[in-house]
């Protein structure tokens, strides 16, 4: 089970960096007959160039690196483990994993208007490792993700109790 | 004093070059630790041919403006 946060989060991030975008517009729209003596200027209209061009490039940048930051959060489930990986930055990036046994609990919480409407939030895995708490932040499902959890861990611990046994029958 | 209107596209030239280097780093991260799907390639083919979009469209008003006219610090008065 491969889990990422809820395309609503992308959304809204995007949007945010369109209406970014459509600030200046605004503003000529709103200021046009007052700042119109720039554009004629010989000294602010290079310079206005020069800034609305960095402007709408940055602006796209940040588009882009806020959906690859979105797309390499992510966190996988397997029959054996859970593993979180968390894109902290350009240049850091954290992946733990843990076995699905040394899970001791598993919660899942729904806060605000859109994450209930759109059903999705944050699914808090308790262990007993070194990293004692995962976070699934803000992912689609969560109800049916804990329940799927839950009965893979217990799957799992009986798998581990069973080859326990069996190690020690053998010695 | 005056100063050339040039330094000002040097360092807009710096702006892009930080531009492009964040552009290859996202795109390094998305195809080392992203997955190598249709939709991901689309994607950054789409970014890259709006970046060339952005950068033709400012080079089209860029290649206009004479850079090597002078600009003076002070304001001149006229009394």
């Amino acid at each position: 089970m491969l889990l990422r946060r809820h395309p609503f989060i992308i959304l809204v991030r995007i949007i945010s960096w369109a209406i970014i975008a459509l600030l200046p517009l605004i503003f000529y729209l709103i200021l046009g007959e007052i700042v119109a003596g720039f554009f004629t200027h010989e000294v602010f209209w290079p310079i206005l160039v020069l800034f609305t061009s960095i402007y709408y490039l940055y602006i796209w940048l940040f588009m882009f690196s806020s959906f690859v930051d979105y797309y390499l959060d992510a966190w996988v489930v397997t029959n054996y483990r859970i593993i979180n990986i968390e894109q902290k930055g350009l240049f850091h990036r954290v992946i733990s994993e843990q076995r699905l046994y040394r899970i001791q609990d598993v919660t899942s919480e729904l806060k605000g208007f859109f994450p209930t409407f759109l059903n999705f939030g944050n699914i808090y895995v308790q262990t007993a490792g070194e990293a004692e708490r995962f976070v699934f932040k803000q992912v689609p499902n969560p109800y049916q993700v804990v329940s799927k959890i839950t009965k893979l861990v217990e799957e799992n611990k009986k798998f581990h109790n069973l080859m326990m046994a069996e190690d020690k029958i053998s010695t | 004093m005056e100063i050339s209107l040039s330094i000002f596209y040097y360092i807009y030239l710096i702006f892009v070059i930080i531009y492009l280097f964040y552009t290859f780093s996202n795109i390094y991260h998305l195809v080392r630790f992203g997955f190598l799907s249709v939709s991901n390639i689309t994607l950054i083919f789409f970014y890259l041919a709006v970046s060339i979009l952005i950068l033709t469209i400012s080079w089209r008003y860029i290649s206009q403006i004479n850079w090597h006219q002078m600009i003076s610090l002070i304001p001149q008065f006229q009394f």
